[in-house]
């Protein structure tokens, strides 16, 4: 059982700026959560206050229900693998395993037990006699991975792990990190910025901005139901295309219309006209993610905009196209045979049910 | 070509001016007393005679134990309080930490021969003259070695001293077991400039110590090469002088490479 509460925490510098403002998550039993956020956000400082690094101005955090704000991090039960390995230079990869079992006084034989066995689900028992200068970034995370996993702690915290590793060493370690949390069942928290990583590790994700959190769900909520602007712009690849305009009723029909007034979309039968009615007259921003628009070169009956396409980026499994709206730079994800050139007159059309509507002035998602 | 041969005989003429003081010495205090007045590079007359002359006169053997046990005691303690001081500094966050630091490196602007006098009245009013103490706690903390373990922690990252946190390291073990073993160079440096100060210091001694069973080698050599009991003999006096010379030059054997980057490094002091 390792239960970690975080209850109204919050964490201010001598100079009474709070860089963490009241932040209150429930990690469950085996529940692997990622803090993920642009940089400055606080995800990493919030880490460290749970690892016990930084100190908690204000709040609770409870692990298992027992209050462990002034528990020194050795006695937290809790192993943390840090960005930049952290391995103790002048130890070879068993004493760097080791070092932690033996302040804790373990008997050698246990220790060696616990090293080896570590060392085997890593696959580095053969560099076990190594020290970290003679081993490759990849190998070095294993090692760091290693000594939280032989300490056999309540929680793990992971501070950005893969961030120095090449793309394919990230892809597969980050497999790798699934796997371990299958096999461990321990309850798991990790840092990035990398909102891929996010989506693919994270049981449930903390979308943090300045300290705040924005959203706290699984990574399937915060794609398709995204509570606010920030979460839908930051979840994602490529960013969701947002158009500003308000609610307007035109022969008793509620439509959106766009800001510059090019655009006006009858709400009926979208599933939007109830939550928008109250909104008439008000400023709202239209989301939509850019696998959602179409892009063709002859008019169709989806077809809502006449553009020009600006930019084309062909990845193979898909294109992506950059065209304008309004003077608003949009995205749309095509499939990859599609056939477009720069400077295409192109029609473009979306089905407004699959849109997300934000209040322009809260930022918050209407539903 | 004619520029490489000019550049080694200009080399190799400065390093013969440097050791041949140093040779002459050897080979004088080898010679008899009355062949000294030539400068040559092989003892005349070869005899031990200045060593004996020494030894029966003053208690060098004495001196040297005290030297060694006073150097290398003193400078254990310079890398204990320098190496916390400096951690502190580097590392820990409290009130008024740079103002002590700044007042530690001011300490470095003032000569030793401004504090001599009110040193030599706190060891009065202690009742350590004429004890070891006299001779090691005023040097147990030294400034540079404050400054150079600073510096040297502040150049090691953030997250080893976390990871020792969370692996269960107090700020001893952390400092001791994780942190020095990766700043060793600093650690010899430190080592080798305390211990060579130490080691040649003669004018503290010779204020503080009045016992001859407690002098230094510097001291001793001193006092007895000035104080008349040499009587006038230079024989004896430059054979005391290589008596204290061999134990550094030995060390220097030793560490000659460390030598050489810790005096590289040492431009911080005189």
């Amino acid at each position: 059982m390792a239960e970690v509460i975080l209850r109204h925490i919050a964490k201010a510098y001598d100079k009474g700026t709070n860089v963490i403002k009241d932040v209150n998550i429930d990690i469950k039993d085996r529940e692997f959560v990622v803090l993920v956020g642009p940089s400055g956000c606080g995800k990493s400082t919030l880490l460290r206050m749970i690892a016990g690094l930084e100190e908690i101005t204000d709040g609770d955090l409870l692990l298992d229900g027992q209050r462990i704000n002034d528990l020194p991090p050795k006695d937290r039960d809790i192993a943390m693998v840090f960005q930049n390995y952290a391995l103790y230079p002048h130890m070879t990869v068993y004493d760097n395993m080791a070092f932690g079992l033996k302040l804790r006084n373990m008997p050698k034989d246990e220790i060696r037990k616990r090293v080896m066995q570590a060392a085997k689900i890593l696959d580095i028992e053969n560099l076990i006699d190594r020290k970290p200068k003679d081993m490759s970034g990849g190998q070095r995370q294993r090692v760091a991975i290693g000594r939280a996993i032989v300490r056999n702690p309540k929680v793990f915290l992971f501070d950005e792990p893969l961030s120095n590793l090449d793309a394919k060493l990230r892809g597969q370690t980050r497999i790798e990190l699934q796997k371990l949390h299958r096999e461990l069942l321990t309850t798991m928290i990790y840092v990035t910025h990398d909102q891929i990583e996010a989506m693919t590790l994270g049981d449930r994700i903390v979308v943090l901005r300045s300290g705040d959190v924005m959203q706290f769900d699984t990574p399937l909520k915060l794609y398709n139901q995204p509570a606010n602007l920030f979460v839908a712009g930051f979840i994602g690849t490529p960013p969701m295309n947002f158009l500003a305009g308000q609610i307007v009723r035109k022969d008793s029909t509620l439509c959106f219309l766009s800001k510059q007034k090019t655009l006006t979309l009858p709400l009926t039968d979208t599933g939007h006209e109830q939550s928008l009615k109250t909104y008439e007259g008000e400023e709202v921003i239209m989301g939509l993610r850019a696998e959602d628009i179409s892009v063709s070169l002859i008019e169709t009956n989806q077809t809502l905009y006449v553009t020009t396409i600006q930019v084309v980026e062909h990845m193979g499994s898909e294109v992506l196209a950059y065209f304008t709206i309004e003077e608003q730079r949009f995205v749309a994800k095509l499939s990859g045979d599609t056939l477009l050139e720069f400077g295409q007159s192109v029609y473009v059309g979306w089905n407004l049910g699959k849109a997300h509507f934000f209040d322009a002035k809260t930022e918050l998602a209407i539903r | 070509m004619l520029q490489t041969i000019l550049k080694y005989s200009l080399l190799v003429l400065a390093a013969l001016s440097f050791i041949y003081p140093f040779i002459w010495m050897l080979s004088a205090s080898l010679s008899s007393e009355s062949s000294l007045g030539e400068l040559t590079l092989l003892p005349v007359d070869f005899t031990w005679n200045n060593y004996v002359t020494v030894f029966t006169k003053i208690p060098l053997d004495r001196a040297f134990l005290n030297s060694a046990l006073v150097a290398v005691l003193t400078t254990g303690l310079v890398l204990l309080s320098g190496a916390m001081v400096g951690y502190a500094l580097a590392r820990l966050d409290f009130v008024g930490k740079n103002i002590i630091f700044y007042l530690i490196i001011f300490t470095m602007t003032l000569p030793f021969q401004i504090t001599l006098i009110p040193n030599y009245i706190t060891m009065v009013k202690l009742g350590w003259v004429d004890t070891y103490l006299a001779l090691i706690v005023p040097f147990a903390l030294n400034s540079l070695s404050v400054l150079l373990f600073r510096q040297a922690f502040q150049s090691l990252p953030q997250a080893l001293i976390d990871a020792a946190r969370i692996d269960g390291a107090g700020e001893l073990r952390i400092i001791f077991q994780v942190l020095i073993p990766n700043i060793f160079p600093t650690v010899l440096t430190i080592t080798i400039l305390t211990f060579m100060g130490l080691w040649n210091e003669a004018l503290w001694p010779l204020i503080v110590i009045r016992d001859e069973s407690t002098m230094t080698m510097p001291q001793l050599v001193t006092l007895f090469s000035v104080g008349g009991r040499a009587e006038g003999q230079l024989g004896v006096k430059i054979a005391a002088a290589v008596m204290l010379a061999i134990p550094i030059v030995v060390l220097y054997l030793f560490f000659q490479k460390h030598f050489i980057r810790s005096m590289a490094s040492s431009g911080l002091k005189d």
